[in-house]
């Protein structure tokens, strides 16, 4: 396969930052050469765990992603019954609870308990991102910020569904859909968090905020926390949920938020260029993915025309070799393989 | 003979034994009437009127010592002519005495009040003044304040060491200790008692015109007072069964002396309310400790009322028109997606290591 400016640009710096040695270069090359050029006879042809095959997500992120829905969805069982306090089904749902004022106490306690947990998302995401900038192995690309790469993947996603094109685009760590996705539970988040504490501490609110605003202000989020709730709830329901459990090849779960890895052919599918990552950080992948290649046919006609078109390997095996001369007589050329 | 005169006496005691369980005064036989059930007439207005008085419930209200004709003072004749004119709460009571100023009991000062407020009208009113509350509207005079089975003992007994007649301190007791016993009503029968009328869309409609045609300036939030309320912090609290949140007259009464305010409600417009602009911050701070100018600027009758706020009226179609497009677009989205991963042969189910398993019905090109 002849990789992509945006392949050439996503391993050149992954390589770099996690100064993958000259023989997993190689090794890495002769793989990518390999690689037919239609990618979907990849994802096809993969074998895949269906409780994952590849990391994708630290512990922190599982804890955090556990600790947030059970609070959304508790939020929203209490919350509902609340704003709909007349209906027919939250009048005995809030009886069972022991009232309304009890519901409330409950829905007010669960939000200490989301704040909590965005807390700790903030803390993490935080400090993960600056340790891996003091490490030198910060790459926006794979960030979950938003890019103009996102823009062009969506129109070229689209082409692909519409079956205007051949592939999917190759995207990364995390794919348009799940930007979209975070922001606007992050924004959802903040939504409510705010609107939430301006019915706990209105004065507090009112008093920071000018006089001609406050009473707009109590308006807005008196509409804000119903609306963002069930709009949030929605998505969740028939977007989210359907995405990680009901869309094709999705179906019945996905064990990515309870296990942090994902399959194989899913990475391949929707996140090709980290699975070039992990084509560069793990031989066994590579081993696995060149016995498939063999064993089923795969191997790309074109070859040897593709590895010399890979200008990035000789590349980066010429920055290893000036890396090494610079440190020439004081360390060996680094060759231990990243964990 | 003195046997006879002694029998005669039994039965007389006997016979006088079920008006003597009424504890009110009934001394010009009005009840020889008015004790049956079924006394009532059809009015010329095709109205069923009831003219019976329950005595043993009249026995246990305020007024249990008041003659009927106290009140009922154009009654002249017994049996009485069809009655025109209605009771008014400002007569002085010519049976009972104030205590305090040793003058025939009257509730004119405060009627006298009620009448200066927004509320304020005669007993006979014609046209709108007619929608206005008169005093029993409010002061239903209802069994909440039924006098306890036996006063405490322990305090009775302190009383009679010099008010001999033991009853004289039962009723003494039973009429102070129901006033320093809270039994105003609680926030939601206030709430319900004041959208009796502030939430009637007859009456709101007929002040409204009234108002539009002879220029008259009406409340801010009249037309939608009630209603407002129940969309409200507070309303939904009070609905809720909070009995701490704030109910109508926690605002519009003075907290100075809210027993007198109640009596003298004032629009907002008026300097003395405590709802007017200028009062807004301290009446809110009976609650709100640390509430300012800010905080009191807070609308606590919001409404989506296009006329009345524009702002709410846009924000709600935007939050619903955003709402609804998002939705619509991402479950779009999840459609085009998967028709367009079927059509390469994606299957619903992961099994033999992959999902991809139809042929893909692309034109290859």
């Amino acid at each position: 396969m002849k990789l992509s400016n945006d392949a050439n640009k996503v391993l050149g710096t992954f390589l770099r930052q996690y100064k993958i040695s000259a023989e997993d270069v190689n090794d890495l090359e002769e793989i990518v050469s390999m690689m037919p050029e239609d990618r979907r006879q990849i994802y096809k042809n993969v074998e895949s765990n269906p409780v994952g095959d590849l990391f994708r997500y630290s512990v922190h992120i599982r804890i955090q992603h556990l600790l947030t829905f059970t609070t959304f969805l508790l939020l929203a069982f209490t919350g509902l019954p609340i704003h709909y306090n007349d209906a027919f089904w939250a009048v005995p749902f809030n009886d069972v609870l022991g009232g309304v004022e009890v519901t409330r106490v409950i829905h007010r306690t669960l939000a200490a308990w989301m704040v909590l947990s965005m807390v700790y998302h903030l803390v993490t995401v935080i400090g993960g991102t600056l340790q891996k900038m003091t490490l030198g192995q910060f790459d926006i690309a794979r960030s979950i910020l938003p890019v103009m790469k996102d823009a062009r993947d969506f129109v070229a996603d689209m082409s692909y569904h519409a079956g205007r094109s051949e592939n999917r685009p190759e995207m990364d760590k995390f794919m348009y859909k799940q930007k979209i996705h975070y922001f606007a539970a992050a924004f959802g988040n903040i939504v409510m968090v705010v609107s939430g504490s301006s019915f706990i501490f209105p004065e507090f609110w009112n008093s920071v905020l000018p006089a001609d605003y406050a009473s707009h202000f109590q308006e807005m989020m008196r509409l804000s926390h119903p609306h963002e709730a069930l709009l949030a709830l929605l998505v969740i329901a028939f977007w989210h949920w359907y995405n990680v459990h009901l869309a094709p090849g999705r179906f019945p779960m996905q064990w990515t938020f309870l296990t942090g890895k994902l399959t194989r052919e899913h990475q391949i599918e929707e996140h090709f260029l980290e699975y070039l990552r992990c084509l560069a950080s793990l031989p066994e992948e590579r081993a696995y993915l060149r016995e498939m290649l063999v064993s089923k046919g795969l191997v790309s006609v074109s070859k040897d025309i593709d590895a010399r078109q890979n200008f990035l390997f000789d590349q980066h095996r010429q920055w290893v070799k000036e890396q090494a001369m610079q440190e020439a007589g004081q360390e060996p050329v680094a060759e231990e393989k990243p964990s | 003979m003195s046997k006879i005169r002694l029998l005669i006496c039994a039965v007389v005691v006997a016979l006088s034994l079920p008006s003597l369980s009424q504890a009110f005064v009934d001394d010009e036989a009005c009840l020889m009437c008015h004790k049956y059930p079924k006394m009532g007439r059809v009015d010329d207005e095709g109205f069923q009127k009831a003219y019976y008085v329950m005595p043993e419930v009249f026995s246990k209200t305020v007024h249990r010592n008041v003659p009927c004709r106290d009140c009922h003072y154009f009654i002249k004749q017994l049996p009485h002519r069809p009655v025109k004119e209605g009771v008014r709460c400002d007569r002085e009571c010519h049976s009972i005495e104030n205590p305090s100023t040793g003058k025939p009991f009257s509730h004119k000062s405060i009627y006298d009040t009620f009448k200066k407020s927004v509320h304020g009208r005669e007993k006979l009113e014609t046209g709108l003044d007619n929608d206005k509350p008169y005093c029993i509207t409010c002061h239903t005079n209802p069994l909440y304040n039924e006098e306890e089975e036996a006063p405490p003992k322990e305090i009775t007994d302190r009383c009679v060491v010099c008010h001999e007649d033991e009853a004289f301190a039962f009723k003494w007791y039973n009429h102070t200790s129901r006033r320093i016993r809270e039994v105003k009503r609680d926030t939601q029968e206030i709430v319900e008692l004041c959208s009796r009328c502030h939430a009637d869309q007859e009456i709101i409609a007929r002040h409204k015109a009234d108002a539009e045609a002879t220029g008259r300036e009406l409340g801010e939030k009249y037309t939608i007072a009630a209603e407002s309320y129940e969309k409200s912090f507070h309303g939904k609290v009070a609905k809720y069964g909070n009995k701490q949140v704030a109910n109508c007259l926690n605002c519009h009464a003075s907290p100075d002396n809210y027993y007198m305010s109640v009596h003298e409600l004032l629009p907002s417009r008026d300097p003395m309310s405590p709802v007017h602009k200028d009062n807004r911050v301290k009446t809110c701070r009976q609650c709100h400790k640390t509430a300012d100018a800010n905080y009191a600027a807070i609308d606590p009758h919001p409404t989506h009322d296009k006329e009345l706020n524009k702002f709410n009226y846009y924000a709600e179609i935007i939050y619903a028109i955003v709402g609804d497009v998002a939705l619509v677009l991402l479950v779009g989205l999840s459609l085009f997606e998967t028709i367009g991963r079927k059509r390469d042969g994606v299957s619903w189910v992961l099994r033999n290591g992959t999902t991809w398993r139809g042929r893909s019905r692309r034109k290859r090109k």
